[in-house]
């Protein structure tokens, strides 16, 4: 994690902000500059709809270096009610409850750490409603 | 414009190579490959490779490889397009000498993964997707893998094991391959005893880390082999952020452009040498390329259509699975395999009257593309 690059994105991160073609009404998460439906560059921002259902889900035993003190961790495609379909992270879950088609809600959630004196990174993460 | 050959080729074999350097692996495959041309002046260098920085604390690789040959002076360069790096170069190799500016260019693809911890290489491997929205929740490559599997899994109602019939060809190929990290035939019931690392994807069904490097040294001047088309295209960046995650879509425009400007039928290729870094890769990728409709590779694979023996041999020298997964290599030493089969040279591989093959090198998940389509030369 850069600690800048995480700052810069803090908003997005925790909100789920991403964007909307003025032109067209197509949404997105990540956000973007260019639509990518239509091309214009008339881009707002647009914060994301935080409920959803999975679409397929993982559990991960061997996660990246960043986060490997968290092992395992699940992860899922999400398609969220605004029709965008985001990776996250599911938290608190348990394994039985994880399944293709369950309901889902965007909640805060930390992510990592720089060491024990290092900064903390929260963000979001899905838990089953 | 100036046709392009495949003058000779350069294998170290694919391995833990613990004694030698990031330079031993990309020198040995060059001097392999001058050595295999005879008496020919280079007139560029490209090299493809791509966590030499993160992984070996290296960049700068074109001028590196210039000066470990004796051959400061050179055009030289490093290109990276994730896993597709190696086709990429050889991509590039094409282009130069198809400009007119070049007569003879050495390619090489390098990767020396082994140095490195797990949990390194795990995050070196998801910078081909993206730093700020796929590596900050903590998902690898592999998790991204294995959440398409799943998916294409649910969609056409396959099962896991159904799958892993891609391994086990890859495997069973890799038997007599001289250049090959796992010479060793295994079964689906073997993939299912191998623990998860992103469920459904297992240590068995999933591709190693390796080190190796390969070289290719293309030529304006006639040789055994021809490449008649050399194609790249990209997807979305983002798994997530496809329509529909379930179509390789650079594949599928990359092989199709290829084989539009290749005037070959694609229904006459010998044989394919596609990018099964994952069994759900191979599946997508072979229903992309339209040799098996979708949700139907595995059946496919499973009736014996893609054996060594079968209608169209896939992964001749056991693919990434069994021959490795050198990453910034991967794509040349498909070419130098093609190049193997079509100059007659593929020894107990040998798949008997090749003419035509292809190569499908991907960087990220499809999310670029590269095909090759050569032919011997008659």
């Amino acid at each position: 994690m850069i600690p800048i690059a995480y700052w810069r994105n803090r908003k997005l991160y925790t909100r789920l902000i991403g964007s909307r073609c003025k032109k067209c009404g197509a949404e997105y998460y990540p956000p973007v500059k260019v639509c990518k439906k239509c091309g214009s560059t008339e881009i707002e921002e647009k914060e994301m709809l935080k409920t959803g259902t999975i679409v397929s889900f993982t559990k991960l035993t061997e996660p990246p270096v960043d986060f490997k003190d968290y092992a395992p961790i699940y992860l899922a495609m999400i398609r969220l009610d605004n029709g965008i379909l985001v990776l996250g992270q599911l938290a608190d879950a348990e394994s039985e409850e994880i399944k293709i088609g369950a309901r889902v809600m965007a909640t805060i959630r930390k992510w990592t750490e720089d060491g024990q004196s290092g900064i903390i990174y929260y963000g979001y993460k899905f838990k089953i409603i | 414009m100036s046709k392009v050959y495949i003058k000779s080729v350069g294998l170290v074999p694919v391995g833990e190579h613990w004694n030698k350097s990031l330079t031993d692996l990309m020198v040995e495959a060059s001097l392999n490959a001058l050595k295999n041309a005879g008496n020919v002046k280079i007139d560029r260098i490209i090299v493809g490779n791509m966590m030499s920085g993160y992984l070996n604390n290296q960049e700068h690789l074109g001028a590196l490889l210039a000066s470990a040959l004796g051959m400061k002076g050179i055009d030289s360069l490093k290109v990276e397009a994730a896993c597709g790096s190696g086709g990429m170069a050889v991509h590039e190799g094409y282009v130069s000498i198809k400009s007119g500016e070049f007569e003879n260019v050495l390619v090489v693809g390098v990767e020396k993964m082994k140095d490195a911890d797990t949990s390194v290489l795990t995050k070196a491997l998801a910078m081909a997707e993206s730093a700020e929205f796929t590596q900050v929740v903590g998902a690898s490559f592999i998790s991204l893998n294995a959440l398409l599997m799943k998916m294409y899994m649910n969609r056409y109602n396959v099962q896991e094991d159904h799958l892993d019939i891609f391994p086990v060809i890859a495997h069973k190929n890799a038997v007599t391959a001289p250049h090959a990290q796992f010479k060793k035939a295994f079964t689906i019931e073997d993939v299912k005893r191998s623990p998860y690392i992103a469920e459904p994807i297992r240590l068995l069904s999933s591709a190693p880390s390796s080190d190796g490097a390969a070289a290719v040294l293309l030529s304006s001047k006639p040789a055994d082999v021809e490449i008649l088309a050399s194609e790249v295209s990209t997807n979305e960046l983002m798994l997530s952020q496809r329509e529909n995650p379930l179509k390789f879509e650079a594949t599928e425009k990359a092989f199709k452009k290829a084989v539009e400007k290749s005037g070959i039928d694609s229904s006459k290729v010998d044989f394919l040498e596609i990018h099964d870094a994952f069994p759900i890769v191979a599946a997508l990728s072979l229903e992309a390329m339209g040799y098996s409709e979708e949700g139907k590779a595995a059946h496919d694979a499973a009736k014996g259509k893609y054996n060594f023996e079968g209608d169209l041999p896939i992964l001749t020298f056991g693919g990434l699975k069994a021959r490795g997964h050198p990453v910034g290599g991967t794509g040349v030493y498909q070419v130098a395999e093609a190049y193997m089969q079509l100059s007659g040279t593929a020894g107990k591989n040998q798949v008997q009257g090749a003419k035509v093959g292809v190569t499908q090198n991907v960087g990220g998940i499809d999310t670029t593309s590269i095909v090759h389509i050569m032919r011997k030369v008659s």
